[in-house]
């Protein structure tokens, strides 16, 4: 069953390969052109992106079509803090985290009490409209042209200061708090309450039964998914100097499902190797317009129909023989 | 408030609420019978739309009426066959699979026919003329009422007065909502289900590409068309309670007239009144006003 696969039963075999992302990622601004580093960056902000959506829905089951809401709501909480308070950034990160956190809080509060399935999906993707909504017209954020011209700030802790504004210096900020959260999200998947996102996901009516407070449990979990959401958005603040209502458009939303479903959801890894695959395939389909849409949608439908694993599903069946069952049997239809 | 601003104010809303339901119309359809919440829906209404252009243009412009509606049904014929197409590929291969899982494979449907859209047609905004009779307006009193707003309200209420019709009062509608109470239960009876579910899915996808022609004039066209009538439309059929057709239409009259009010009170915040009340009633009646709890 999938299950093994996601209980943190290879905290070391995970540890090793996060060094060993951390240690390449380091590597990359000594081997790449400027364009490039950008986009490693923002492979990195995407990963912890995805993986957060998969805390959600590898995790614990629930589908949410609305994360970019968290995304926009830590990246603009960044910008206000840095540019127009003028708070050095680290303070402003965890100010944007916690923002994310009460807003997940609020909205998980409201949509898991009243919905399920489908109807959960369409309600968070209401919600996250309305927050797009909101944000293009308030003036104080830029309306439609957002806030732009954002700082990348001096970072320092006592007598040590680290200038974020010159060269490459923000890019090895992104990969330091970028482990930072992966490690975050890897500790929480492995806890007790990890596990019993994962009994949920299973079958909440038997994890009800063994005693797990499952509204509970899943509130908890969004709530905690948008806070890191929110803290990966807060880095695109700083690392494209610009924040757009684009940010909190529902197709922003839909990127860590893409990143994850490519990745394989019932593997931690899959969004962090779905995210590299993605934005190769954007990379590379950059001059055509409207062919990185066309791949995009067929990759993720051969995965769908064909490949349910994803990318490591199909992976570990070339290692392991075993296959990941991922569908939950229904009535067939004729 | 003067009469004529409020008779201004309902024949937008109106006009609003109409262009949503002929969307939504082929949506809930397939919702109510397959159980498939369709997210590529709006991407196929655009590709109709597109079809409908592509026709009338190389036949010489979309002045005359009937050239406008023949380009409305060839949108409707060839998206029909497209969702044959899709029928065959993928929406019988998801029959077994998690909802989460169907709704994002039409989520990848919907990316495929925008990137197809894009390939083929580019990204370029094009608008195109009403046809010479529907050009223009008549006045009431100091109100403007535009031939063309008539005309969507009008194709509107046929749609949806010919689809309760073949729902309720023929024998193969009677079919259709009889496999979509119990499709166990009517294969038992020896009714050949997945054909009617691949005709239910045709005249689906027909709906959409006729949506698409018949709102040519209504608005440019662009492949940024698919995803703002694809969340308008799952709005309207959520309310109305998902699978009713009834529900739908009046979901679409009910958001209309609030959208038509907010902005009238908010104009600074337009569309947002649209999203409170979809996510209102959502909370208070998570089944829609017209659905009932699966």
């Amino acid at each position: 069953m999938q299950a093994s696969l996601f209980v943190g039963s290879h905290l070391r075999r995970d540890l090793l390969i996060l060094l060993a992302l951390a240690a390449v990622g380091l590597l990359v601004p000594h081997l790449l052109n400027r364009g490039l580093i950008f986009i490693a960056g923002m492979v990195w902000i995407n990963a912890v992106f995805g993986l957060s959506f998969n805390l959600l829905f590898g995790t614990s089951g629930v589908l949410s079509f609305g994360q970019a809401m968290f995304y926009a709501a830590g990246a603009y909480a960044t910008a206000v803090f840095t540019q127009q308070l003028g708070w050095p950034l680290v303070p402003s990160l965890l100010i944007a985290a916690i923002a994310g956190g009460l807003l997940a809080g609020c909205i998980g509060f409201v949509a898991l009490r009243r919905s399920e399935g489908v109807y959960f999906s369409i309600l968070t993707l209401a919600f996250a409209e309305l927050v797009h909504l909101l944000v293009a017209n308030t003036g104080f954020l830029g309306k439609n042209d957002g806030l732009s011209a954002l700082p990348r700030p001096r970072f320092s802790l006592g007598g040590w200061g680290w200038d974020l504004s010159r060269g490459d210096t923000f890019y090895y900020f992104i990969v330091l708090v970028s482990v930072a959260l992966i490690a975050l999200l890897r500790w929480v998947t492995g806890t007790g309450f990890g596990r019993a996102l994962q009994a949920i996901r299973q079958d909440p009516e038997r994890a009800e039964f063994l005693g797990i407070p499952v509204q509970r449990h899943r509130w908890m979990v969004f709530t905690l998914a948008g806070a890191t959401t929110a803290a990966a958005g807060s880095l695109v603040a700083p690392w494209a100097q610009i924040v757009t209502p684009e940010l909190a458009h529902w197709s922003q939303s839909t990127n860590p499902i893409l990143y994850t479903l490519l990745g394989g959801s019932a593997y931690f890894w899959g969004p962090v190797l779905g995210a590299i695959a993605l934005s190769t395939v954007f990379y590379v389909t950059r001059t055509l317009v409207g062919l990185s849409d066309l791949v995009t949608g067929l990759l993720l439908l051969l995965v769908v129909l064909a490949l349910p694993g994803g990318m490591l599903g199909v992976l570990s069946r070339w290692t392991t023989r075993s296959r990941p069952a991922h569908h939950k049997p229904q009535e067939p239809r004729p | 408030m003067v009469f004529a601003d409020v008779l201004t104010l309902l024949v937008n809303s109106l006009t609003w609420a109409m262009a949503t339901f002929l969307v939504a119309a082929g949506l809930t359809l397939i919702f109510g019978t397959l159980h498939i919440l369709n997210f590529s829906h709006g991407g196929f209404f655009m590709i109709g739309a597109y079809a409908a252009y592509s026709l009338t243009q190389s036949l010489g412009g979309s002045e005359s009426m009937a050239m406008y509606l023949f380009g409305a049904l060839v949108g409707g014929v060839v998206v029909a066959a497209l969702g044959l197409a899709v029928d065959r590929l993928i929406l019988r291969r998801l029959s077994g699979v998690d909802d989460a899982y169907v709704l994002i494979a039409t989520y990848a449907l919907l990316l495929v026919c925008e990137g197809g859209t894009k390939l083929i047609w580019g990204l370029n905004y094009r608008s195109v003329m009403p046809p010479t009779v529907l050009d223009g307006a008549w006045l009431a009193g100091q109100a403007v009422i535009p031939k063309m707003s008539a005309f969507i309200v009008a194709c509107g209420i046929a749609v949806f007065v010919a689809m309760e019709f073949f729902l309720n009062r023929t024998r193969p509608g009677r079919l259709v909502k009889a496999i979509a109470a119990d499709p166990w239960m009517a294969r038992l009876l020896g009714v050949n289900v997945r054909l009617v579910y691949t005709a239910t899915v045709a005249i689906g996808f027909a709906l959409a590409g006729l949506a698409g022609g018949l709102l040519l004039a209504n608005q440019t066209l662009s492949p940024s068309l698919a995803s703002g009538f694809v969340i308008q439309a799952f709005g309207v059929i959520i309310i109305g309670g998902m699978g009713s057709i009834s529900g739908a239409f009046l979901g679409s009259i009910l958001l209309g007239l609030i959208d038509a009010v907010g902005q009238w009170v908010l104009p600074s915040l337009p569309g947002l009144p649209f999203f409170i009340a979809m996510t209102l009633i959502l909370l208070l009646r998570p089944q829609g006003l017209m659905g009932r709890r699966h």
